[in-house]
């Protein structure tokens, strides 16, 4: 019943065989799955680390970049303003010149006008005097008498002002 | 139905094999790698189904192997898978009606069990050297006896314990069912239910004494304590 022989060997031999077997078929592809998907775990949490920093990195340079925007977009607007309000005020002073000169023109216009007005008057009194001389002379007035009314007339004419006269 | 004890034997080469032992071993060996088949092809990177359980058995006994032996001993645990693997299904297979198990052979048992101390020895003597040998005159010379009594113990109690639970379990199942009438099937059907379990049992712990034996062995000193 309880014979050693040969099979001894023959089953040690067998369970190497078997471990073999089973080390080379299913323990190895096993363990070389679950290394492959730690290697795999290990690599996406290495790049989810990395992709964060990356992120965190861009998240800053933008920040900076707006601020740097923000700040040239400010002095920007402030130049335009301070060149309109230069521009402005250019426009003014040019506007205000330009009244300033039609306004002398306009004076020296009505200078002119009225020189002219009073040089006409003067003209018109002398040849009214005249005739108005001519009339005294028609009744035999002295000569030098009727020279000196008229001129006392033509006086008495320049005194006044000739816008006041009632012509 | 064959006579309990006698074994069929055929020679071959000038050396006797029990045939019947033999073939069990084989078709033992034949289930164990066509599971072992189905179980571990087409693994996936996501795993799903029984890949699941496979993954956690194998990283399971890694971690049980590595505590025990430490990483130097890593390279033992598919040995430790193959042990298990194949002693469960010899001590199951004797309980199907026309087959018998290995195991009830103590060729078989003794075979495994001095592989095993044979595998300790060697592992021991490879991994620590001297040191390894001296450790069998601690703590003084005279202990060499009792230390020989324990080391040709240790594939004795390791065989003899498996080899006597299969065998009785077989023999007691044809026992009983030659005892009891055939209306009477409670006893046997009792007898199988249990030797299910001696079965699982008996393989764990041929399996976790070697693992033991091993991590005596494969160990690194500042480990042991």
């Amino acid at each position: 019943m309880i014979d050693i022989n040969a099979t001894l060997i023959a089953q040690i031999l067998n369970f190497l065989i078997l471990a073999g077997i089973l080390r080379a078929f299913a323990y190895k592809p096993v363990v070389r799955m679950l290394k492959a998907r730690q290697d795999r775990i290990q690599e996406s949490l290495d790049k989810a680390d990395a992709d964060a920093e990356e992120a965190d990195k861009l998240l800053a340079e933008y920040k900076a970049k707006l601020a740097e925007a923000n700040v040239k977009a400010e002095n920007i607007v402030l130049m335009a303003e301070k060149r309109a309000s230069e521009e402005r005020e250019a426009k003014r002073a040019e506007v205000k010149r330009e009244i300033e000169q039609m306004r002398k023109a306009a004076k020296a216009e009505i200078e002119r006008e009225r020189e002219h007005a009073v040089q006409q008057l003067r003209a018109e009194m002398i040849t009214l005097s005249m005739a108005a001389a001519g009339k005294i002379v028609a009744k035999n007035m002295d000569k030098s008498e009727n020279e000196a009314l008229i001129t006392d007339f033509v006086k008495e004419l320049d005194k006044d002002k000739i816008g006041d006269l009632p012509c | 139905m064959h006579e309990i004890g006698v074994r069929e034997v055929v020679h071959f080469a000038g050396l006797t094999f029990n045939w019947e032992t033999l073939c069990m071993t084989w078709l033992t060996m034949a289930i164990v790698i066509l599971i072992s088949w189905l179980a571990t092809r087409n693994l996936k990177m996501i795993p799903t189904g029984w890949q699941n359980v496979v993954e956690i058995l194998v990283s399971w006994l890694d971690t049980q192997v590595s505590s025990m032996m430490g990483k130097r001993g890593l390279f033992l645990a598919p040995f430790i898978m193959s042990l298990f693997m194949f002693l469960l299904t010899s001590n199951w297979l004797g309980l199907i009606p026309t087959l018998s198990s290995p195991t009830n052979d103590l060729n078989t048992t003794l075979g495994l069990a001095l592989l095993v101390v044979v595998l300790v020895h060697v592992l021991g003597v490879h991994m620590k050297g001297g040191h390894y040998i001296a450790h069998f005159f601690k703590p003084t010379p005279v202990f060499v006896i009792i230390n020989a009594i324990e080391e040709i113990a240790k594939p004795i109690t390791l065989s003899f314990r498996l080899f006597g639970n299969i065998l009785a379990g077989e023999i007691l199942i044809i026992i009983l069912l030659k005892l009891m009438p055939i209306w009477m099937p409670i006893p046997s059907v009792l007898w199988l239910a249990f030797s299910i379990f001696v079965g699982g049992v008996q393989a764990f712990i041929f399996t976790m004494l070697s693992m033991a034996y091993l991590a005596n062995a494969v160990k690194e000193d500042e480990e042991e304590s």
